[in-house]
């Protein structure tokens, strides 16, 4: 059959509503968009374990060390889940999880912009989980019906897991603001800092040429815009109850229209950082990265080698 | 020594997914010469009254089980309450500043509208 | 616990105390490596280790706060260094990932003996507690021993890492197998396997098999306790770790967080 042919039969798939498997015939262009959003959102969940790891050991109770540990662990499993899916995408290239992980390193591949940024208090901590969770939350859960199969089952176990880290999130920023006066002020300051990053999180207005096309091939199914007016609307409320305020004197939300007036991040800025990998902790997330993946190949290759022997001399299970 | 060619043909575990979103789940095993045969007999021998949307099969000397005692299968010790939604109590918490508690549930519904 | 007299309640802080202390630091120092180790589905199962290991802690704490010692929280948030009763060498910072597995394995075959002869303890709350607890640990035990099984036998490098890793642990293992004070509670406590000799025994009977198993050279001779975690003896490594757990905590004691 012509390429024409079988592109023009997988749009009619598509179109109908139809899920694609990792099996299927695909054009070049959906499997590289595929790959795009896929691997940059696994790589986005690994490094998104980095801020919140840092309070790991700091957690200020039993039961908060417990659950961040869980919580980041969680995160990491995402990671494992979606890269997986990218490296069966990415087979015809001849790229596995080795190659994926090290375009991280040498900046083949990019993360989130709020992963670029510091959690320098406990209460960064607990807005990451409340805010960028948050948001993470409404983009997922508009991939659930995702035109590619594969991707679309693993959102809804993700989704499931992200249950927990809602609560979670909820519970720290809560217990800051029913806290003292430094914990309020903790909070205020941790939400001045990620509200900015979380306008620029879900991109542009004008959607790029490749979020467009994904758009059309119903990989994703909402415009930019859109989740970003969700996001405002759901957590504007939530942070003015705790008596909290947004740092963005322009935000307000028109009353016909009921759409959100919100002042630009600084497009630049975020772009600049995603881009270059520039952003305060950039590099110091990427090292550690590097540490993990790069410095410890020489313990995979042990197991490897010490499992050709063991895998030869098991018993079936069945 | 003479060559002997064994007349019984190897197992085969088949793996169905029902529906498009869901996962595949063994549903049993059967005897084939080889892969190909086994999902043509695995149609025949699983899905005679059954649509599936994929089969798997899977040569059952592939496949590495647990053992089932503690030490190998996921089983929770103490109280894990902590990782789960239902061990917060935030409900309560945004009664108190007059607001809403919210599930993932209604954001992922609000998502499809 | 109305029927436990003063110095059956005092025995079992003595016994209780340092496994809770050894557990929590064991977790705490696992839970470092989130994000770090060499695979990702290797920090998913260490993860998973690190919370349990935090939560067989919190278990133990709980129970001395039941008889008589301050909450679970208190006990790890606002205890100084000197009242902490961990073997030194848990506290060692993390090096490379031989050096960790190789403690843990060495240290996850003690646990393994302790928990099992506490299985013989009267004391009902706490035998229900270990008995949840060992369908863990068992797991655990089993994922170090793996790991430790094939680093030794992987490559020349990783068999040298591990190594060198024993070597650094094994001069300070002296005070894992000690008590704080004198043995006389296990007495009170029937728990007689729990003597510093006994477990000593069971723990090289165990360990030379394993050397000898994967050829692994012997480490040389077991060394005795120089300096007792269990009497709150420990190095700036402790204080350290204590400083930055508790650095939020500090700012607000008393308010929940």
């Amino acid at each position: 059959m012509e390429e024409t042919e079988r592109t023009r039969i997988f749009m009619e798939r598509i179109n109908a509503g139809e899920k694609i498997e990792a099996n299927d015939w695909m054009p070049a262009e959906y499997r590289n968009l595929l790959i795009k959003q896929i691997h940059m959102h696994g790589i986005s969940e690994i490094m998104g374990a980095y801020p919140e790891k840092e309070w790991v050991p700091k957690a200020p109770s039993i039961r908060r060390k417990l659950a961040l540990n869980a919580k980041v662990q969680d995160e990491i499993g995402h990671g494992q889940m979606l890269l997986r899916l990218a490296e069966d995408l990415s087979r015809p290239y001849g790229r596995g999880r080795e190659e994926l992980m090290d375009d991280v390193l040498d900046g083949r591949v990019k993360f989130h912009n709020v992963f670029h940024m510091e959690a320098p208090t406990w209460a960064d901590a607990g807005v990451i989980g409340f805010l960028v969770d948050g948001g993470a939350i409404i983009t997922q859960a508009m991939l659930l019906d995702s035109s590619y199969a594969p991707y679309a089952r693993m959102l809804k176990r993700i989704v499931a897991e992200e249950s927990f880290h809602m609560q979670h999130g909820e519970a720290v920023v809560l217990a800051l603001a029913e806290g003292s006066q430094a914990q309020r002020d903790m909070l205020q300051g941790a939400i001045n800092r990620w509200w900015e990053p979380m306008m620029f999180f879900f991109g542009p207005v004008q959607m790029g040429k490749g979020a467009q096309r994904m758009m059309e091939y119903k990989i994703r199914t909402k415009t930019n815009e859109e989740l970003r007016q969700k996001f405002i609307n759901r957590y504007v409320p939530r942070i003015t109850s705790l008596g909290m305020t947004i740092p963005d004197s322009e935000l307000r939300q028109d009353p016909d229209t009921k759409e959100w007036h919100y002042s630009q991040p600084d497009w630049e800025r975020y772009n600049a950082m995603v881009r270059l990998n520039s952003g305060p902790m950039s590099q110091a997330r990427i090292a550690m990265r590097r540490q993990a993946h790069e410095e410890q190949r020489w313990v995979r290759e042990a197991m490897n080698k010490a499992s050709e022997r063991q895998v030869s001399e098991h018993q079936p299970a069945i | 020594m003479q060559d002997t060619v064994s007349s019984e043909y190897p197992v085969f575990e088949v793996f169905v997914q029902k529906e498009p979103l869901g996962f595949h789940t063994n549903v049993g095993s059967l005897r084939a010469a080889n892969p190909e045969l086994a999902l043509q007999m695995a149609r025949e021998t699983f899905f005679r009254r059954e649509n599936a949307y994929d089969i798997w099969v899977v040569p059952q000397d592939c496949i590495f089980g647990t053992a089932h005692d503690e030490a190998h299968l996921p089983v929770s010790g103490l109280d894990k309450g902590y990782r789960l939604p239902g061990g917060y109590d935030n409900a309560s918490h945004w009664k108190k500043f007059r607001a809403k508690a919210m599930t993932i549930e209604e954001v992922a519904e609000d998502m499809r509208s | 616990m109305a029927n436990l007299g003063e110095s059956e309640t005092r025995a079992l802080i003595q016994l209780i105390k340092p496994i809770a202390d050894d557990e929590w630091i064991v977790g705490h120092r696992g839970s470092e490596w989130l994000a770090l180790t060499p695979d990702l589905e290797e920090d998913l199962a260490f993860s998973s280790i690190s919370q349990d290991e935090l939560g067989h802690a919190q278990f133990y704490y709980e129970l001395l706060h039941s008889l008589g010692l301050p909450s679970a929280d208190e006990l790890v948030y606002l205890r100084p260094a000197s009242g902490w009763t961990n073997a030194q060498v848990l506290e060692t910072p993390n090096q490379d990932w031989a050096h960790t597995v190789a403690l843990r394995y060495l240290y996850e075959i003690l646990d393994d003996i302790r928990h099992e002869a506490l299985l013989g303890s009267w004391y009902q709350p706490l035998t229900d507690g270990v008995r949840k607890i060992r369908m863990e640990e068992k797991y655990h035990l089993q994922h170090f021993a793996t790991g430790f099984e094939l680093l030794a036998t992987g490559t020349e490098l990783s068999r040298q890492r591990l190594i060198e890793g024993i070597a650094d642990i094994w001069p300070r293992l002296g005070d894992l197998f000690a008590w704080g004070g004198s043995e006389e509670f296990l007495e009170k406590l029937g728990l007689p396997n729990l003597a510093q000799a006994q477990l000593r025994h069971s723990w090289t009977t165990r360990m030379e098999k394993t050397f000898h198993d994967l050829e692994l050279p012997w480490p040389g001779p077991m060394p005795g306790v120089n300096v007792n975690g269990r009497n709150g003896e420990h190095s700036q490594n402790l204080s350290k770790l204590l400083d930055v757990m508790t650095e939020v905590r500090q700012i607000d004691v008393n308010s929940p967080w």
